[in-house]
């Protein structure tokens, strides 16, 4: 593979000689290409070498590290059973402090292992069920996800944690919240914004409470746990559908959109909101009601200038979820030389609408839609789009249409989708700071 | 200091520096400002121990998070932002810092890296909010031609600086963020420094070169030096916290002379760590820490390191070469050509003003000390406006040299520069009152009857000329 010196092999210990007569000793690492050297000196510090300053180079004895096995870990009887189900690296990601690498543990003793301290918690049980960003994955793997949860639910767990990347979390957590018909147990999702190999991590606390509510709080249902502040002192447990990841770095990333959370979740004890109301764990059957991977749905947002040809694509479409400004309005008007565009635009919308559902959202992330109040916004609203009243978030309208349109005839769509089903609407808009 | 025989003891010594760089932190765009105004963000996290770094489960050790120890992080927006609280991920490497990391590497004849891999250094006592410090290493084998011959040095790492603890309770620590992110460099030599008096040349020899680059934070504890010493039979001892150059010879003597008693005494110790006391003594601080458990920080991309990029790099003129150059070029003393080197106004008085070089240098160091000195005056009054008045006058003629130092004692008392009350009055002018003078005090010596003169015309005429009066009609 690398058209390199023949003892240059990644993971074995060589010493380098430069061309300028200095000499590196060192374990090769992975990352070395056909151009250059990664080594990992006995420093600790990792440099590149580039080939053609290699003078020659002296393959050395390998220190075979031990590896200790870890323990089988017993289940305690007395101790309420937890899975936790993966589906990539940063939260179980532990770092191999011989090559650097950081690398993804996954079995229930590797967990443990990292997270000792939910150990006291639950009976522990895990399992990757895929690995992968969660930008990358599509319909297809929320409905593996799924089945994965109702695997767990047949064996009688008391409590699911599902970990995934934060990026693309909250389009999961809404799509298995639609598809677990009938969840009687808590199915909790939980991330960190800062990998689990550094010691401030926030993936600790996340875990902890994710585990906590999973296994003790009466509570049935799809949620999200991540932290609530900055501070390492408390997660949030929020609503799977009304959840928005609203800053692309910070621990307190996620927060709830139009409603509160669902609770406060410290390491002593667990405080539900008062505002919220949720299932509690009962009897009822679980039924995958699972998407289909087929369809092609879209959001796309308005905004000035937009150009109706942006709406061309759309026509091959199932279904087009809109992010409107302000209200769920748009630029649909014609009201002088320079807006002849925007009739193309409610004409392409008006000949959608009659092949697929369209709906309006705001891109506010704030409110709720009224199209009622200003003149382009009755004017998408005659159109035919749909989505008028609601306060879901893009992200939800676009995942519950896609399980609409998986499940139920044209005519239960239109009036599944303007109903709450799974807390994804609000009733009413209440007052928060 | 000659009372011990190092190389029979077998001494080794070892030198590690870490200096502040004067630029904007080294992975945000944060300043550099080490202040004490009153923070306006506070924030509360739990540092855990990272289970699995030693290789085995150990659910004792590992941290466990119901305890209750808490870092507690003070914050000003003016000096940190959200990288320094780890709630953002780090920008690329400071590139001003970088660049004088690599003029002092080359300053000290090493060799660059191809390429620099950030690393993240695990750190646990709170101190980087993230857990770990982010280092890299520039560059390798240089060495420093001393008096007693030539020192490796081994490493030159650019870093980042820690936060700045200021407070400890049974349950919580607090650490102040303004530092934390500081771009420091840090220099390493080999053991083979020869003796303590060698340490305290080769200390100062790394200081003048990182000074030299005219990029390094000045003042107290924005250098440190840490010194590794052992003699045969003893094992590592590292000393922190030396508050001058001048304490580290002796602080050294103390701690071979306690190595050396150690081991008559047959004690058996470990390598561990001291701090430097005032009394030049040391005092246990804690065990050596293991080696640094290093891993990739893999938010940063590596950093080749072309050539094209190091040919561009522009080498600053050392402050020992300088000072050379001023004595020579100018005709000045070595004591006052140091002085010198610091101030930017000196060169361009010269080529100004056709008046001696030498003059321009005394006036601009000799001066100001003499007038707090003598009158007890601070001198922050004399700006470059007043010395260009003087200059100019004593180029003109219309003042005599000697009239420099009386007009900027007036403009250190808070007056204008009155150059009347200095008029040059010719010497040929007062000849007949001289002679008048020397012929009514016969008695008195040649230097009485000049004070006399002084005392009414001082700064206004040539005292050299006035001398060659008196003694000649005496
Ligand atoms: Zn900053």
């Amino acid at each position: 593979m690398f058209n390199l010196k023949k003892n240059i092999i990644p993971n074995t210990n060589i010493k380098i000689t430069t061309k300028d007569s200095r000499t590196f000793e060192g374990l090769v690492l992975p990352d070395t290409t056909s151009q250059k050297v990664v080594l990992k000196l006995s420093s600790g510090y990792n440099i590149g070498i580039l080939n053609k300053n290699i003078q020659e180079t002296k393959s050395l004895k390998n220190q075979v590290s031990k590896k200790n096995k870890l323990p089988k870990l017993k289940t305690n009887k007395k101790l309420p059973t937890i899975s936790i189900l993966h589906t990539g690296g940063t939260i179980a990601s532990k770092v191999d402090y011989e090559t650097g690498a950081v690398l993804s543990q996954f079995s229930p003793e590797d967990i443990i292992s990292m997270f000792p301290e939910i150990k006291g918690l639950a009976n522990i049980d895990s399992k990757l069920v895929r690995n992968m960003w969660s930008s990358n994955m599509n319909f297809n793997h929320f409905n593996i996800l799924a089945k994965a949860v109702e695997k767990e639910v047949k064996k009688g767990v008391d409590g699911i944690i599902v970990t995934l990347g934060t990026d693309a979390l909250t389009y999961a957590s809404a799509a298995l919240s639609f598809i677990l018909e009938g969840i009687s147990i808590p199915v909790i999702f939980t991330a960190s914004q800062r990998s689990s190999d550094r010691g401030s991590s926030d993936a600790f606390l996340n875990l902890y409470c994710a585990v906590k509510f999973a296994k003790e709080a009466n509570f049935a249902g799809v949620a999200i746990c991540m932290h609530g502040s900055s501070n390492d002192d408390y997660c949030n447990v929020l609503p799977a559908c009304k959840t928005k990841k609203l800053h692309s770095s910070r621990r307190n990333t996620f927060q709830p959109v139009n409603t509160a959370p669902i609770a406060k979740v410290t390491t002593e004890n667990i405080e539900f909101f008062p505002e919220t109301h949720h299932k509690k764990r009962n009897d009822s059957k679980l039924k995958l009601k699972l998407l289909n991977p087929k369809l092609k749905l879209g959001i796309l947002r308005f905004h000035p200038h937009f150009q109706s040809s942006m709406l061309e694509p759309i026509k091959k479409f199932d279904g087009l979820i809109i992010e409107g400004t302000g209200l769920g309005n748009g630029p649909v008007e014609c009201v002088d030389e320079f807006t002849k565009e925007n009739e193309k635009t409610i004409k392409t919308i008006t000949a959608l609408t009659k092949k697929m559902p369209v709906t309006m959202t705001t891109q506010c992330v704030f409110g709720r839609v009224n199209m009622n109040v200003y003149s382009y916004g009755r004017k998408i609203l005659d159109s035919g789009v749909w989505g008028n009243h609601t306060d879901m978030l893009p992200e939800t309208a676009f995942v519950k249409l896609a399980w609409l349109l998986s499940n139920y005839n044209k005519k239960e769509i239109k009036e599944l989708y303007h109903k709450n089903l799974r807390g994804e609407i609000s009733e009413r808009t209440l007052y928060n700071d | 200091m000659t009372d011990l025989d190092y190389k029979k003891l077998g001494f080794k010594c070892g030198l590690e520096i870490h200096q502040q760089l004067e630029t904007h932190k080294l992975f945000c765009n944060c300043p550099s400002i080490v202040h004490d105004s009153n923070p306006n963000i506070k924030i509360k996290r739990k540092l855990r121990a990272v289970a699995g770094e030693t290789g085995k489960v150990d659910a004792a050790a590992a941290y466990e998070i119901k305890k209750d120890l808490k870092n507690v992080y003070e914050a000003c927006s003016s000096s940190s932002c959200l990288i320094e609280l780890d709630e953002e991920p780090p920008k690329e490497v400071n590139k001003d810092a970088l660049d004088i990391v690599l003029q002092v590497a080359l300053l000290l004849n090493a060799k660059p890296v191809d390429e620099i891999r950030v690393m993240r250094k695990t750190v646990v006592d709170g101190s980087n909010v993230s857990g770990f410090q982010r280092t890299m290493l520039v560059a390798t084998d240089g060495f420093i031609e001393t008096s007693k011959g030539k020192v490796i040095v081994d490493s030159i790492c650019l870093e980042e600086e820690s936060a700045k603890k200021v407070e400890k309770k049974d349950d919580y620590v607090k650490f102040r963020l303004d530092r934390l992110g500081v771009p420091l460099i840090e220099i390493a030599t080999d053991a083979s420094i020869k003796d303590p008096e060698h340490c305290k040349e080769v200390a100062s020899l790394l200081g003048m070169i990182l000074r030299s680059t005219n990029h390094v934070k000045r003042g107290i504890g924005t250098i440190r030096q840490d010194v590794n010493v052992s003699i045969k039979g003893h094992p590592r001892v590292e000393i922190k916290g030396f508050q001058d150059l001048k304490s580290i010879p002796k602080i050294i003597l103390y701690e071979t002379k306690r190595e050396i008693s150690e081991i008559k005494s047959k004690k058996k110790t470990a390598s561990h760590v001291r701090k430097a006391d005032p009394d030049f003594t040391t005092s246990y601080l804690r065990p050596m820490p293991g080696a640094a458990r290093m891993y990739p920080e893999t938010d940063v991309p590596p950093i080749p390191l072309e050539k094209e990029l190091l040919l561009k790099i522009k080498l600053p003129e050392l402050i020992t070469e300088k000072v050379m150059k001023l004595e020579k070029r100018y005709n000045l003393s070595s004591q006052l050509a140091q002085e010198l080197v610091h101030n930017e106004d000196f060169e361009k008085y010269v080529k100004t003003f056709k008046i001696s070089p030498e003059l321009i240098a005394k006036s601009l160091i000799e001066v100001p000390k003499e007038i707090s000195k003598r009158f007890n005056l601070t001198t922050e009054k004399i700006n470059n406006s007043s010395y260009e008045e003087v200059f100019k006058a004593v180029e003109n003629k219309t003042i005599n040299e000697s009239a420099i130092l009386e007009i900027l004692t007036d403009v250190a008392k808070g007056n204008k520069i009155d150059l009347k009350k200095f008029k040059k009055v010719s010497t040929s002018g007062i000849e007949s009152e001289i002679k008048t003078m020397v012929q009514a005090n016969k008695k008195l010596s040649p230097n009485a009857i000049m004070g006399m003169v002084m005392a009414k015309y001082r700064g206004k005429v040539d005292g050299k000329k006035v001398m060659e009066i008196i003694k000649a009609n005496l």
